[in-house]
């Protein structure tokens, strides 16, 4: 092959080349966005669902009412006989 | 009498001839500058090593039946220990600075323009009597712009064994050579002015995006280029064992048993290729003047994107970074931390230069990829 053709070919590759790496690179970028997007969403929703866990723990560790009453009703009944 | 001659004949005296001698200085040669000079010393040690081994005379190591023979076809003619050390690569990159500022990439893709013109030039290069470089030698000695030893050797053992031994030795003596070759570049291309911009902090990473990301990088690379899976799978690969946190003992093992050891073939083998009548060609000038003109330009093609982007972009960009995104990872990134160091005393560029740093060893193991699939 003479050298005139190989050129050719070589700018061509060149070429196709540059354009494949940064197209390439493009769509990762943009990969990469929609990556970050998807990370701070799957952030977001367990920190909510941390926060629901918390309240729900919060709540189901308060006492229940009846205890609450029982245990004032047995106070008072304790200070009014001493 | 006769079982004197004999004995003379046998002896490594009676053997030596002038290239093989000459061959034998030039290991010598990289010894001293791997122990003296420091540079690339893990490699250069083994390297320079295996040049002397292989053309010591009579003892045969780098012809069929040899050590070094078969270290060469077990481990390069194959492909496997580029791969091997790509992955133990993959595992000690951390892309937290690319992935929180991924326009970084285009820098990395800017920087393969080195690769690119190369192959051109290599072509220009037969229009001088006693070069005949095919497409595929041009290929491979074009990649050493890359600046990504691993990229090269795997790219030269598929499209031109023949030429591996002065490419490896270009790549990596070029590499070692980033803070002389890239400053002069680096500050003819850009004011004053330009090198003390300061970047934004950038903005912490999670984990998961850290995990997910090589996962991305690999679901592309198999959708759209899947010549280049065997070096980004591996590189993917090695990353996900250091960010997924559940397999420590693997990643530490990549990180330093396998790839030292694989360091050391590696080394071996590539010198086994420094025999003389390979190396003491007309066409190792030229590939050594190529690998030269290879990485200038990608440090220039680095630094003029960046430029562009810093007029076009909300955020500012100091051009200088640019030039990490030829690879040579960490060495290019330190080198543009010195030099914005040198403008303004109080801008640390390390952190904003190995974005694009690492996007030059994706940006050259794709164009490595595109190489293999048009022309091997």
């Amino acid at each position: 092959m003479d050298i005139g053709a190989q050129l050719l070919q070589a700018g061509n590759l060149m070429l196709t080349g540059m354009v494949g790496v940064f197209l390439f690179l493009s769509i990762l970028i943009f990969a990469m966005r929609l990556l970050a997007n998807f990370a701070a969403q799957l952030k977001e929703a367990e920190s909510s669902t941390s926060r629901q866990k918390i309240a729900k723990t919060a709540s189901s560790q308060g006492v229940p009412q009846a205890h609450i009453a029982a245990i004032s009703a047995a106070v008072a009944t304790y200070r009014k006989n001493n | 009498m006769e079982g004197l001659i004999n004995l003379w004949q046998a002896t490594g005296l009676a053997n030596f001839t002038w290239p093989a001698l000459c061959m034998m200085a030039v290991g010598c040669g990289l010894l001293y500058l791997a122990i003296a000079k420091g540079f690339e010393p893990l490699l250069l040690v083994p390297i320079g090593f295996g040049a002397i081994l292989t053309n010591i005379p009579v003892a045969g190591l780098g012809d069929p039946g040899g050590l070094l023979y078969y270290v060469y076809y077990i481990g390069i003619d194959s492909g496997v220990f580029p791969l091997l050390i790509f992955m133990g690569v993959g595992a000690m990159t951390d892309f937290s600075a690319l992935i929180a500022n991924p326009k970084m990439l285009l820098l990395g893709a800017a920087a393969q323009f080195g690769i690119f013109a190369t192959l051109f030039g290599a072509i220009l290069l037969n229009f001088i009597p006693g070069f005949e470089f095919t497409l595929q030698d041009a290929s491979a000695i074009a990649i050493i712009g890359g600046a990504d030893g691993p990229t090269a050797i795997f790219l030269a053992s598929k499209l031109a064994p023949e030429l591996l031994g002065a490419i490896a030795v270009a790549a990596y003596s070029y590499m070692a050579l980033v803070p002389i070759i890239q400053p002069p570049i680096m500050k003819a291309l850009t004011t004053k002015e330009e090198r003390q911009i300061a970047m934004p902090q950038l903005r912490h990473v999670s984990k998961t995006e850290k995990i997910l990301f090589p996962l991305a990088v690999l679901g592309l690379t198999i959708l759209f280029l899947p010549a280049a899976t065997p070096l980004v799978g591996m590189f993917c690969l090695g990353n996900l064992m250091k960010e997924c946190g559940v397999v420590d003992r693997l990643s530490k093992t990549v990180q330093n048993e396998l790839i030292n050891i694989t360091t050391i073939f590696l080394g071996l083998a590539v010198g086994s290729k420094l025999a003389a009548d390979q190396f003491l060609t007309i066409e190792t000038l030229g590939i050594l003047a190529l690998g030269a003109v290879a990485f200038g330009i990608g440090t220039g093609t680095g630094v003029l994107m960046a430029k562009t982007m810093n007029r076009f972009s909300n955020t500012p960009i100091n051009p200088l970074v640019g030039a990490a995104g030829v690879s040579a990872v960490p060495m290019a990134a330190r080198v543009v931390n010195k030099v914005g160091l040198e403008s303004n005393p109080h801008n640390f560029l390390l952190m904003h230069a190995m974005g694009p740093n690492v996007a030059g060893v994706l940006g050259s193991a794709v164009a490595a990829g595109i190489l293999l699939a048009l022309v091997g």
